[in-house]
């Protein structure tokens, strides 16, 4: 539970999950903060992203990921100027670590543009010939010693697999080959465990250091990074990360590295965080319990914004 | 029909519906807002207000497609242990 003697706040950009334009497309076009980006983003893109957010189908397009990270960061924007959010830290799990590059002042905002997009597009070349039958599986309800029973079948099976994101004591993401599917999610219910989604392609596994590298020569290493002004939590290991050489590490590493929310959670806590402030179309991170139980969670999503909100009076 | 604990308990997992809104047995609880970790934690909810385990295919995401089917697969599992 949170604590009186953690008084500090952290911003947290969540990872990504499907966001049909319906729900933030509103946002996008009428909150201030969310304009300005967007207006620059066409800009550096080329094109209009709402246009192309709106037409094309597939949860991880790369205008859907662009449109992510706007929308996070814009959030972001939003909590700082109208609830008075202050952070003294910020992190991101997965997807989240390319908003949080941008907001703790690693990369200006046209470069988290472009950096998000080329990786995107990166991730759509790579695995259209490489790892084409690998998916990352997630479910909860999994402790880890029934995880270690269903790692030992894999074993026997003889199947290569990685657990890509260790999300909470018993819910995870697992990194193998689709055809594993079939027999996965049964072995799972009869465990009491529930599968809830299938990511394709993969991530976050140490066999993918042929992204990491083009990620490197081709996004990442053209690009200027700046010491933080925020420091930030890297989602890897929890570790703080002070200089903008670490961010960029942070981003390349998360294509070879597993996700370790609860590393995040105890550095966060150890730094004297009480409040997170979770900007972005969340539907994971600021609710599960690793989270719920060691803070008080401040969910801002694009409904929040949207809200009629009561004007200070004139005087 | 359902009881009353079970529409009670059931409501506080619909973001969508407004508190004077029927409940009906074939809606949708996705278009309510009920989203995949929201599941999560409405099973484990029920399971401790009915004192029942979700195993095999009751934890399918088929089960929580609407009110009817949810209630038909939860008044089974009370049975079953009731038996």
């Amino acid at each position: 539970m949170p604590t009186a003697s953690r008084t500090g706040t952290a911003m947290i950009f969540p990872g990504m999950g499907p966001t049909p334009f319906a729900d933030v497309g509103k946002f996008m076009v009428i909150n201030p903060f969310a304009r300005k980006l967007v207006a620059t983003a066409d800009r550096v893109l080329g094109y209009s992203l709402i246009d192309r957010y709106r037409r094309t189908e597939g949860d991880y397009s790369e205008y859907a990921q662009v449109a992510f990270m706007v929308n996070s960061l814009a959030l972001a924007q939003w909590a700082q100027h109208t609830l008075g959010v202050e952070a003294e830290l910020c992190t991101g799990p997965s997807f989240g670590e390319k908003p949080a590059a941008a907001f703790c002042g690693a990369l200006d905002f046209p470069d988290a543009v472009r950096a998000t997009a080329g990786f995107a597009r990166l991730l759509t070349d790579y695995f259209s010939t490489e790892f084409t039958d690998l998916v990352t599986h997630s479910f909860v309800r999994v402790p880890e010693d029934k995880l270690r029973e269903v790692l030992g079948e894999l074993d026997e099976r003889g199947e290569t697999y990685e657990i890509s994101c260790y999300i909470d004591d018993d819910f995870f993401m697992l990194t193998l080959r689709e055809h594993n599917l079939a027999w996965l999610s049964p072995l799972l219910r009869s465990m009491g465990g529930m599968s809830l989604y299938t990511m394709r392609p993969p991530m976050h596994c140490t066999a993918f250091g042929g992204l990491r590298d083009r990620a490197e020569q081709e996004v990442f290493g053209p690009l200027e990074f700046a010491d933080p002004v925020v420091p930030v939590i890297a989602d890897q290991d929890g570790s703080l990360i002070t200089t903008g050489e670490g961010v960029r590490t942070m981003l390349l590493n998360s294509c070879v590295r597993p996700m370790r929310w609860p590393a995040v959670v105890d550095a966060l806590c150890e730094a004297g965080v009480g409040t997170v402030c979770v900007a972005g179309q969340d539907s994971l991170f600021g609710r599960v319990r690793r989270t719920t139980d060691h803070f008080e969670v401040v969910p801002v999503t694009p409904r929040l914004a949207l809200q009629p909100r009561p004007q200070p009076a004139r005087t | 029909m359902w009881d009353q604990k079970f529409e009670d308990l059931l409501r506080g997992f619909l973001p969508f519906l407004g508190a004077d809104e029927p409940l009906a047995q074939d809606t949708a609880l996705r278009d309510l807002g009920l989203d995949s970790l929201g599941i999560v934690e409405l099973l484990a909810a029920l399971e401790h207000t009915y004192q029942v385990r979700f195993q095999d295919d009751a934890l399918s995401q088929a089960t929580f497609e609407t009110p009817g089917v949810l209630w038909k697969v939860l008044s089974g599992l009370v049975e079953d242990q009731a038996a």
